[in-house]
C-alpha cells in the first residue's frame, strides 16, 4: 500500500542502447496502472527497474517516499508475477507459496494459515501438494499470483502475466485479476502488450513506444482523446482507420475532405478548432471502425465496394474500398440486420457509408499529434 | 568483384552460385583481416582514451576533494577509515603496508635483477684442506625471472588497488553530497553473499587460474626470449640470460643447425602432419560417429539402449589402458601380426609402426575406434532434437533418404556442432595422449631429428614439445617457441572459423 | 480400366518394395552394429582373457590362455601397483570434490552475474586456453619441486595442479546453467532470497545432472592422466599414478615380464571406473549432449 514515483528514470544498456528515456510518472496509492506498448517499447524494463532486477542508469525510483535505487529487490517491499510464472520446479505448490515466508523466518503455523488462505482465494487448495509440472497453465498462473499475494507487499508488479495463456483462459483470468485487486486493495503495476487487458484492468494506462511515454490517461481518455497517431492506432480493435486528407476552413466552419467527400467537423471538436483558430492544413483523419455507419445512398454518404467480410458473431467487420482506393474497416452490429441484408454482404457489393463529424480524430500530418490536445 | 543482388544471384546456375560463393569468400578474407586489425587499432585507441580519462579523473578527484581525500592519495584507505568504513579502510591500508614491505625487502631486488637475469653464476673454489672443490651458488636466473614476473604482477595489482582507493573517495563524497547513507563494514560483509556474491564465488577459481595458468604462461612466453635449457638451468650449472629474438630466428631460418635438417623444415613437417592429423581425426570421427548414431536411431532398430551402452562402456575405460594395449596389439610381434602370420596370410609382419605411412594411417584408424563412442553420444542427442516435421515435409516434397540427410540432417548438425567441431579440431592438434601412448612419435624421422631432438613421423607439435623438454638437452627455450607457435596457429584457425561459423552469425536461424 | 488396374498393381509393388527394402536395410544395420560392437569390445575382452594367462608373461599370438590362473593379479598385489592405485584414487577423489566446487562456482557466476569484467574475463580465458597446457609444466615442476611436492610427494602436487586451473573448464556446466530460466533467480530474489540462498535453495536442487556429470568427469580424469603425472613424479615409483606406472611395464625392457600383469592392472583399473560410469551414464550423456555442444 504505497505510492510509486519515478523521476527522470533512464535505462541505458551496456551496448549503449537506450531502452527507457526520461520516464516520469507518479503512481498513487492503491492505483492500478498498466504499462502497455508493442514489444521493445521499454515497458518491462521500467517494471524491472522498479522491482530492482535491472539497474537504474539515471533518475530515481521512490516507493512510499523512499528512494529505492540502491536497495535489493527483497528490500523494496514488492511482489512480482512473472510472464513464465517462474515457479520453482522442485518445490510443491505449498512450498512455492511458502518460500518467501520461510525466508522471513515465519513460524510454520503462520505460514500454514497464510498459504491455505491464499490457496482458497485462488481455488488451488486441492493442488497444494503437487509439483508445478503437474499443473495446467491457468493453475500455474494462480500459484504464481498466490506466491506474490502472501508477501504482504506494498506494490504488486505483474509482467505480462496472461500472455502465456490461451485466449479463453486469458479472459477468465483477467476477470479474476479484477476480483483479486478488489480483495488485495494495494498498488498494482501491470505490464502487457494487449490493449484489451490494459483497457479492462487499468485505472490509468501508460502507453509506451521506443522507450518514450506516448500518453498517460484513464482508459476513457486514451480511447476518446488519443494524444497522437500512435496511441490512436494502438488502442481499440480493429484499429482506427487513418486517411490522409486536408482540413479546410470555409465560412467559419471546418471541413475535412477525404475520398472526394466533404464532411463538416461538428460538435465539441468543431468548437474546439474554432476556439484554437487552427489554420487549414494537411491532416491525418482517424475514424474508429465502430463510428462508421452503413447508410443508404444520399448526398452525405460515401460510396464504396466491399472487399472482405468477417463475421465475428455479434458484429460484422467489413473491409471496403472507397472510390479512390482507400481501404477502410467498418464494424457493424448484426443484431438488426435482416437475412437478406446479411446475404447481400459479399465481396463486390456496393455499399454506402457515413460517419459523424464529432467522431473524427484529427492529427497533424507532420507531427502526428492530435490537433485538439 | 561484381556484387550480385539477391534476385540476380537466384538467376545463376548451380555451378555459378558455387563459384560466386567461393570467390566471395576469398574476396572477403582481406576485408576480414583488415577489420580484425582495425578492431585492434580501435581497441588500443579506446584503451588509450580511457587511460587519459582515468588520469583526468584522478587529478580532478584530487583537486576537488577535501583533505581526507588528499591524504588517501598517500595513505590508502584513509578516506574510508575517516568515514567509518573500517573494513574497507583497513583492507586498503593493509595491502599498502604489505606491498611497501615486500618491495623494500625483496621485490626491489628481483626487479633490479630482471634485466640481466643475474650476474654471477655458480663458482667453484678449490679447498686445499679437504682437497676438493666446493661450489658456491650465487644468482638464480630462474628465481629472478619467476619473482620478477610476480613482482610486476604485484605492482599492477597495487596500481589497480590504489586507483580503486581513489575511486572510493570520490564515491563517498558523491553519496554524502546526495545525502545518501554510506555502506558500513557489516553491509560489505552481507553483500558478499548477495549482490557481490560473484566476488566470493570467483575468488578461489580466479586465484587458481592466475597462479597456475596465467603466471606460468607469462613466464614461459618470456623463456622464449632467453637461452634457458639443460645446460643453462640458471642455478647449478650456468645462468641463462636474455637473447632477444634469437630463438625465433633459429626456428625460422632455413640454415641447418649443426648439420642435418634446419629447424624450420622440421617445424614445417611436423606442423603439416599436425594439421592433417587434426583435420582427419576430427572429421572421420564426426561423420562415422554420426553414422553410427543414425544407425542406432533408425526406425525399427531394436535394442537401441544395448547398442548404445556397448559403445558408451568404452568411453569409461581410461584411455591409457586401451591405447597402450592396442598399440602393443599392432606391434611387430603383437597379436595382430602373430595371428595373421599364424593363419598364413602374411609372411613377414606388417609394418604398422615402422613405416611412416602405415603408422599415420593406423593412428587415424585407432583414433576412430577411440572417438566414435563419444561422438555417437553427442550426435544422438542432437539428432533426436531435429524436429520430425522437417523430415515429414521433406518426404512429402519427395526427398529420398540420402537427400534428407544432405539437405536436413547435415546442415542442422553442422550448424549446431560448429563450435564443437572447432574445439575438437584444436583439441586434436594438441591430442598428446593418442599419439604419445600409441606410437610415442615413431617411426623416427632421422632427417628431421638432430639438434631439435628425436622427431618421429607421427609426432605432433605437442609431442615434439614434450620430447624437447624431456630430452637430453632440455631446450626449454625451444619448447617455449614451439608452444607460442602452437598458440598462434590455434588462434589463427579459431579466428577464421569463428568469423565463418553460421552459428555465431545467425543465431536465430534454427531456433 | 486396364490402366487403373495397372497403377494399382504398381502401387502394391511399390509398397511391397518399400517394405522389403526396409527389411533389407534393417538387416544390414543389425549386421553392421554387431560387427561394430564386436570390434569395439574385442580388445577389452582380450585384456580380460590375457590377464588370466599363466603360462607366459609376454605378448603372444593367441588370446585364450592355455593355463588359467590368478598369478598376474598376485603379481600386481606384490608390485608397486597398490601404491599407484591408492595414489590415483586419492587424486581422483580430491579432484572430484574440488574441481566440482571450482567449476560450479565459475560457471554459475558466469551464467548468472553480469559484472563489468565478465566479458573480458571470458575472452581472456578463451585465449589462455589456446596455449598448450604442457608448456606450463616446466615451470610448475620447478615450483612444485621448491615446495617439495614432486617425486615421492607427487600426489598433493598433482592434486594442486589439477584443481588449480580447473576453473577454465567451465563451458559445459555454464551451458547447463544457462538453460535454467533466469526468472527463477529473479522470482526468488523478489521473494527475499539473497544470491547465496538462490544458489543453494533454487539452483543447486535443479542442477543434479550437471553436478553429477562434473563429479564424474573430474573423478575419471586422473585415471587417464599420463603426461603431467609422469613429469611430476619422474623416476620415483612411489609417486606414480596408474598410468605412469603401468606405462613403464610396457617399455621394451619390461614388456616380456610384465605384459600380462599390465592386462590384470588394466582390468582392476577399468572395472570400478566403468561400473561407476555405467551407473551414472544417464547424467553423463545429458551433460555431454547438453553442454559440450553449446560450449
Amino acid at each position: 500500500m504505497a505510492s510509486v514515483k519515478l523521476t527522470n528514470v533512464k535505462k541505458i544498456y551496456d551496448n549503449n542502447v537506450v531502452a527507457v528515456h526520461d520516464f516520469n510518472l507518479e503512481i498513487k496509492d492503491k492505483e492500478f496502472v498498466v504499462f502497455v506498448g508493442p514489444s521493445g517499447c521499454g515497458k518491462s524494463t521500467t517494471l524491472r527497474m522498479i522491482a530492482g532486477l535491472e539497474e537504474i542508469s539515471e533518475g530515481t525510483v521512490e516507493i512510499d517516499g523512499e528512494v529505492v535505487n540502491d536497495l535489493q529487490p527483497k528490500d523494496r517491499g514488492i511482489a512480482m508475477v512473472f510472464q513464465n510464472y517462474a515457479l520453482y520446479p522442485h518445490m510443491s505448490v505449498y512450498d512455492n507459496i511458502a518460500f518467501s515466508l520461510r525466508l522471513q523466518k515465519e513460524s510454520e503455523d503462520v505460514i500454514y494459515d497464510k498459504v491455505t488462505k491464499a490457496a482458497e482465494i485462488l481455488g488451488i487448495t486441492e493442488y497444494l501438494m503437487r509439483k508445478p509440472r503437474a499443473l495446467s497453465g491457468g493453475q500455474r498462473q494462480r500459484v504464481a499470483i498466490g506466491r506474490a499475494m502472501v508477501r504482504n507487499s506494498k506494490v504488486f508488479l505483474m509482467d505480462e502475466p496472461l500472455s502465456n495463456l490461451d485466449a479463453k483462459l486469458r479472459n477468465q483470468m483477467r476477470a479474476e485479476i479484477i476480483l483479486l485487486r478488489q480483495k488485495l486493495d494495494t498498488t498494482f503495476i501491470y505490464v502487457t502488450h494487449d490493449q484489451t487487458e490494459a483497457m479492462t484492468l487499468a485505472d490509468r494506462i501508460v502507453i509506451m513506444k521506443d522507450g518514450y511515454i506516448m500518453q498517460v490517461g484513464t482508459p476513457d481518455e486514451v480511447f476518446d482523446m488519443p494524444d497522437n497517431l500512435f496511441v490512436a492506432e494502438f488502442i481499440g480493435a480493429p484499429k482506427m482507420n487513418i486517411v490522409k486528407t486536408k482540413l479546410v476552413l470555409e465560412g467559419g466552419k471546418y471541413y475535412v475532405t477525404p475520398f472526394g467527400a466533404k464532411i463538416e467537423v461538428t460538435g465539441e471538436k468543431g468548437d474546439e478548432l474554432r476556439k484554437r483558430k487552427v489554420p487549414a492544413k494537411d491532416i491525418l483523419l482517424g475514424v474508429r471502425p465502430e463510428h462508421i455507419q452503413l447508410t443508404d445512398a444520399g448526398h452525405d454518404s460515401i460510396p464504396c465496394t466491399l472487399v472482405v467480410d468477417e463475421m465475428m458473431g455479434s458484429e460484422l467487420h467489413l473491409h471496403v474500398d472507397t472510390a479512390d482506393g482507400t481501404r477502410l474497416i467498418v464494424r457493424t452490429p448484426t443484431l438488426e440486420m435482416s437475412k437478406a441484408q446479411r446475404s447481400a454482404m459479399v465481396g463486390g457489393a456496393k455499399l454506402h457509408i457515413s460517419f459523424g463529424g464529432n467522431a473524427m480524430h484529427l492529427f497533424d500530418a507532420q507531427t502526428e499529434k492530435n490537433l485538439l490536445t | 568483384m561484381k556484387k550480385y543482388s539477391d534476385l540476380e544471384f537466384l538467376r545463376l546456375s548451380k555451378w555459378q552460385k558455387f563459384c560466386y560463393r567461393i570467390i566471395a569468400f576469398f574476396c572477403g578474407i582481406p576485408g576480414a583481416i583488415a577489420g580484425f586489425f582495425l578492431n585492434i587499432g580501435k581497441t588500443i585507441q579506446k584503451g588509450f582514451q580511457s587511460f587519459i580519462a582515468e588520469l583526468k579523473d584522478i587529478a580532478i578527484t584530487f583537486t576537488t576533494g577535501d583533505w581526507k581525500t588528499k591524504v588517501s592519495y598517500i595513505v590508502m584507505g584513509f578516506g574510508n577509515l575517516t568515514h567509518g568504513q573500517f573494513l574497507r579502510g583497513i583492507m586498503f591500508l593493509l595491502f599498502e603496508i604489505v606491498f611497501l614491505f615486500y618491495m623494500i625487502t625483496t621485490g626491489g631486488y628481483w626487479l633490479s635483477m630482471l634485466p640481466s637475469l643475474g650476474h654471477q653464476g655458480p663458482t667453484k673454489e678449490y679447498n686445499a684442506i679437504y682437497d676438493q672443490y666446493t661450489t658456491t651458488y650465487n644468482d638464480n636466473s630462474f628465481k629472478i625471472l619467476l619473482y620478477g614476473v610476480l613482482t610486476i604482477f604485484f605492482i599492477v595489482a597495487f596500481i589497480y588497488t590504489w586507483r580503486a582507493n581513489v575511486k572510493q573517495c570520490k564515491t563517498i563524497n558523491m553519496i554524502l553530497k546526495r545525502g545518501g547513507k554510506l555502506k558500513r563494514s557489516g553491509d560489505d560483509l552481507r553483500s558478499l553473499v548477495d549482490e557481490s556474491f560473484y566476488k566470493t564465488l570467483l575468488a578461489l577459481p580466479l586465484t587458481g587460474i592466475l597462479v597456475f595458468t596465467v603466471m606460468p604462461i607469462v613466464f614461459m612466453v618470456l623463456v622464449a626470449f632467453t637461452n634457458y635449457d639443460g645446460a643453462h638451468n640458471g642455478y647449478s650449472n650456468a645462468l641463462f640470460t636474455w637473447v632477444g629474438l634469437d630463438n625465433f630466428n633459429t626456428l625460422f631460418s632455413w640454415q641447418s643447425a649443426g648439420g642435418g635438417q634446419s629447424y624450420s623444415a622440421t617445424f614445417g613437417e611436423i606442423l603439416t602432419w599436425t594439421l592433417i592429423w587434426a583435420f582427419l581425426a576430427t572429421f572421420t570421427n564426426y561423420f562415422l560417429g554420426m553414422f553410427v548414431a543414425m544407425m542406432i536411431n533408425k526406425k525399427g532398430i531394436r535394442l537401441k539402449k544395448m547398442w548404445r551402452t556397448i559403445l558408451v562402456m568404452t568411453v569409461a575405460i581410461p584411455q591409457f589402458i586401451s591405447l597402450l594395449y592396442v598399440s602393443k596389439m599392432f606391434a611387430r610381434n603383437g597379436l595382430v601380426n602373430l595371428t595373421l602370420q599364424g593363419m598364413g596370410l602374411i609372411n613377414s609382419p606388417l609394418p604398422f609402426w615402422e613405416n611412416p605411412m602405415w603408422a599415420r594411417v593406423t593412428v587415424i584408424i585407432i583414433n576412430i575406434w577411440i572417438g566414435i563412442p563419444y561422438l555417437m553420444l553427442i550426435t544422438t542427442g542432437i539428432l533426436m532434437n531435429i524436429p520430425a516435421d522437417l523430415y515429414e515435409s521433406a518426404r512429402i516434397d519427395g526427398a529420398n533418404g540420402w537427400q534428407q540427410y544432405t539437405k536436413i540432417t547435415l546442415p542442422y548438425m553442422l550448424f549446431i556442432t560448429g563450435p564443437y567441431l572447432l574445439t575438437s579440431f584444436t583439441g586434436n592438434m594438441n591430442n598428446f595422449n593418442v599419439i604419445y601412448l600409441l606410437t610415442g612419435g615413431a617411426p623416427t624421422n632421422s632427417a628431421a631429428s638432430g639438434a631439435a631432438g628425436s622427431v618421429g613421423y607421427t609426432d605432433l607439435l605437442i609431442t615434439w614439445l614434450f620430447k624437447i623438454t624431456t630430452g637430453a638437452e632440455s631446450q626449454y627455450y625451444l619448447a617455449s617457441v614451439v608452444g607460442i607457435m602452437v598458440f598462434v596457429v590455434v588462434a589463427l584457425i579459431s579466428l577464421v572459423v569463428y568469423n565463418l561459423l553460421p552459428s555465431i552469425k545467425n543465431e536465430e536461424d534454427y531456433q | 480400366m486396364a490402366t487403373k488396374e495397372k497403377t494399382l498393381v504398381e502401387t502394391q509393388q511399390r509398397h511391397m518394395g518399400m517394405k522389403a527394402l526396409n527389411r533389407i536395410s534393417n538387416t544390414a544395420v543389425y549386421i553392421l552394429l554387431t560387427v561394430i560392437s564386436i570390434v569395439w569390445l574385442l580388445p577389452f575382452a582380450f585384456i580380460l582373457l590375457q590377464s588370466f594367462r599363466v603360462e607366459s608373461t609376454s605378448p603372444v599370438g593367441y588370446v585364450i590362455p592355455q593355463q588359467w590362473g590368478l598369478d598376474n593379479y598376485l603379481q600386481l598385489w606384490n608390485s608397486d601397483f597398490k601404491r599407484w592405485y591408492i595414489n590415483t584414487f586419492i587424486i581422483a577423489l580430491f579432484a572430484a570434490v574440488f574441481v566440482t566446487i571450482i567449476q560450479l562456482c565459475m560457471s554459475y557466476t558466469l551464467s548468472r552475474f553480469r559484472f563489468k569484467l565478465r566479458g573480458p574475463m571470458m575472452r581472456f580465458m578463451l585465449i589462455l586456453g589456446m596455449f598448450p597446457g604442457m608448456l606450463t609444466m616446466i615451470i610448475l615442476y620447478r615450483v612444485l619441486a621448491d615446495l617439495g611436492l614432486t617425486q615421492a610427494n607427487a600426489v598433493p602436487g598433482l592434486i594442486l595442479v589439477s584443481v588449480a586451473s580447473s576453473g577454465m573448464g567451465y563451458y559445459v556446466s555454464k551451458g547447463f546453467f544457462d538453460t535454467i530460466p533466469k526468472s527463477l533467480d529473479e522470482a526468488a530474489r523478489v521473494d527475499g532470497a539473497t544470491r547465496l540462498q538462490v544458489l543453494y535453495k533454487i539452483i543447486l536442487p535443479l542442477s543434479k545432472p550437471i553436478v553429477i556429470y562434473t563429479i564424474l568427469t573430474a573423478f575419471m580424469g586422473p585415471w587417464g592422466d599420463y603426461v603431467f603425472a609422469r613429469y611430476v613424479a619422474f623416476g620415483t615409483s612411489a609417486g606414480y599414478n596408474v598410468a605412469v606406472g603401468m606405462y613403464s611395464w610396457l617399455t621394451n625392457d619390461q614388456i616380456a615380464q610384465m605384459y600380462t600383469t599390465f592386462c590384470a592392472g588394466g582390468v582392476i583399473v577399468a572395472i570400478p571406473v566403468t561400473i561407476l560410469f555405467l551407473c551414472l551414464q544417464k547424467y553423463y550423456v545429458e551433460g555431454v549432449t547438453g553442454g559440450a555442444v553449446k560450449g
